[in-house]
């Protein structure tokens, strides 16, 4: 993995990407190029239907550009996400990224480390004892080391929200994506979930990608972007992002 | 635990239709079969309550109650190492004249009547064996009087014209259409001849004991393939015969399975039903594992697990039901046989049934998608 001042992890190749046809036609995306870089906690912002959620996509490997490159930073050279099998794309995802989703999507039946450790049971082929001591020492990291063995029913907002990025972090994930991942709580269960982020950002080397609406966010980030109309600028960025 | 069987307790509520489509289709086939093998018990009474190793009768005997005359003078065939004293046995339909007149089909048994005779039918008491001694005197099972028009000992009726005497009511021999009429060989005989004068010096069936029934099944073999003109069974194969017969003959069985299709058919809609609706209430929880990169085939695993546990479950919960039923069955009236085989097949087959829902429930797996959750 690149260090943070050299090269970028993840690189946005003049991505673009349509819907629709004739009439309906909707440009999503158009040439947007940019880097993310390892460490940096980066956001992207814009109106709604501006194209974030598809950027997101794009990147993360879930969906397909009509045009352009998607390259990530492994084993000390860049792989082109969309140039791999569906099946190498996959397991791509499975080694490197996770995602916070605006819901928490956790599993009503389990306990709150029972949702991590199916994601190394599955994913990694753990062994039980060896699932259960990574998620519990990830959950413990994240404050939740009193709620271990909760249901998500018995859990507030900002913890299911703190579960499900132990889960997207458990395996190990260079690459976080986010999408609004603090819409659904209160503004301090929101910070608390940003500091999070930050701190995996900035203490794991983790490249993290949010897509928000909310410009409270923007203190918290090292690079904010905005998308509209399918083009990409960038609008603010701390002096800890300065990469140069 | 595992995380199927973890979900499926905590959603019962949701996964209670599935199980109880599975108990409900294996209570209906071991049911089904439970009371049509009692239906079909009774063709093979007269084998099942009497204590004979070997049947011999003529060639190609279908049933018990099908039996063809046979010289008695085959008797002496049996004069084998192993096999004790043959004895004569009668079995044959005749024509029932009520006493008030109108008619009914009989079955005529004359059997020997000490304890020691092999034929002679365990549901007759030392009292009524004696009775029957007596010339043209019958016993009827007690269901059967009124088949018969007979409502006491002492009644009166005709067989095959012959005026008969009933001198007994007995119980645990009913029949499925034409009333047993338990008799002496003598009194068989006289009642057999007024019709068909064969029976002069023939017999339905020629009977024996062996001096280890495990040899039964060899000596059988061993007379049948020196007399081919004989038909020689063990009361097991015989019984077993009588009852198949029946079955086929009747179609019953078709009936049964379609009915057992119609119940594993239901059982398998709802079942599948069931998971797919689980499924789907799960979706954006297994998008965001598909999204993390998780196998698809590890979804596919929990829900063909959640199919066998909602299987099993549903079959270990059928078994007590079974009983119960059975019970009830046979309380009022009806004959319920339960055989660790029906049950068996019963099990196996709605077991196989629920997977086979869980098979046609994968497709809900199959339409989730990581993306749907970006919209």
């Amino acid at each position: 993995m690149p260090s943070a001042s050299s090269n970028p992890s993840l690189r946005s190749v003049r991505l673009e990407r349509t819907f629709g046809d004739g009439a309906t036609r909707r440009v999503a995306l158009s040439q947007v190029t940019f880097d993310l870089f390892p460490g940096r906690l980066a956001l992207l912002m814009g109106p709604s239907g501006s194209g974030k959620s598809t950027l997101l996509a794009i990147l993360s490997g879930l969906l397909n550009p009509d045009a352009g490159q998607v390259l990530a930073w492994e084993g000390g050279g860049y792989v082109d996400v969309w140039g791999m099998s569906q099946t190498q794309r996959e397991a791509f995802r499975l080694r490197q990224v996770g995602f916070i989703f605006q819901g928490y999507n956790l599993f009503p039946a389990f306990t709150a480390a029972q949702q991590l450790e199916i994601v190394l049971k599955w994913g990694q082929n753990a062994s039980s004892s060896d699932a259960r001591r990574r998620s519990h020492a990830m959950l413990e990291g994240l404050g939740l080391g009193g709620q271990m063995n909760k249901k998500p029913s018995q859990l507030s907002g900002g913890e299911k929200q703190r579960v499900a990025i132990g889960r997207a972090l458990v395996k190990g994930s260079k690459f976080i994506f986010a999408d609004e991942p603090t819409s659904a709580l209160d503004w301090e269960n929101g910070k608390l979930v940003l500091e999070l982020l930050r701190r995996e950002a900035h203490e794991h080397g983790a490249t993290i990608f949010v897509v928000s609406h909310d410009s409270r966010m923007l203190p918290y980030t090292d690079i904010a972007y905005h998308l509209e109309d399918g083009h990409l600028g960038e609008l603010s960025r701390s002096p800890l992002a300065d990469l140069s | 635990m595992t995380y199927a069987l973890q979900t499926l307790i905590h959603e019962r509520s949701r996964y209670a239709a599935g199980v109880g489509a599975v108990l409900f289709s294996a209570v209906l086939i071991a049911l089904q079969v439970g009371l049509l093998l009692g239906l079909f018990e009774l063709t093979s009474i007269p084998v099942d309550h009497s204590s004979a190793d070997l049947w011999v009768g003529g060639n190609h005997v279908e049933s018990v109650d099908l039996g063809r005359p046979i010289p008695a003078s085959y008797i002496g065939r049996l004069n084998k190492p192993g096999v004790q004293m043959p004895e004569l046995y009668y079995l044959n339909f005749a024509n029932f004249t009520k006493p008030s007149g109108g008619y009914s089909l009989c079955t005529v048994v004359g059997t020997g009547l000490t304890a020691d005779h092999a034929g002679c039918p365990d549901v007759l008491t030392a009292e009524h064996r004696q009775l029957l001694t007596e010339s043209m005197t019958v016993c009827v099972d007690q269901s059967d009087l009124g088949k018969l028009g007979l409502e006491r000992v002492g009644d009166r009726g005709k067989v095959n014209g012959r005026e008969v005497r009933l001198v007994g009511v007995v119980s645990g021999i009913k029949s499925l259409a034409a009333p047993w009429l338990l008799c002496s060989q003598t009194t068989a005989r006289e009642l057999l001849v007024a019709v068909n004068p064969t029976y002069s010096d023939h017999v339905t069936y020629l009977l024996a004991r062996c001096d280890d029934p495990a040899h039964a099944k060899g000596i059988a073999k061993e007379l049948a393939a020196e007399y081919p003109e004989m038909s020689v069974y063990t009361a097991d194969e015989f019984s077993t015969k009588s009852r198949m017969f029946w079955l086929l003959r009747t179609k019953a069985g078709v009936a049964l399975g379609y009915a057992a299709l119609l119940g594993l058919l239901v059982g398998a809609v709802i079942t599948a039903q069931t998971l797919y609706a689980a499924t789907m209430a799960s979706a954006k929880e297994f998008a965001t594992l598909l999204a993390l990169g998780i196998p698809r085939r590890k979804i596919y695993g929990l829900v063909m697990t959640q199919s066998f546990w909602i299987g099993l479950i549903g079959v270990t919960l059928a078994y007590p039901v079974v009983h119960l039923l059975g019970y009830v069955a046979e309380q009022a009236g009806g004959r319920v046989v339960i055989r660790w085989e029906v049950l068996l097949g019963a099990a196996v087959l709605t077991m196989g049934t629920s997977l086979l829902a869980g098979l046609v429930a994968l497709r809900s797996v199959k339409n989730i998608e990581p993306m749907s959750l970006l919209r």
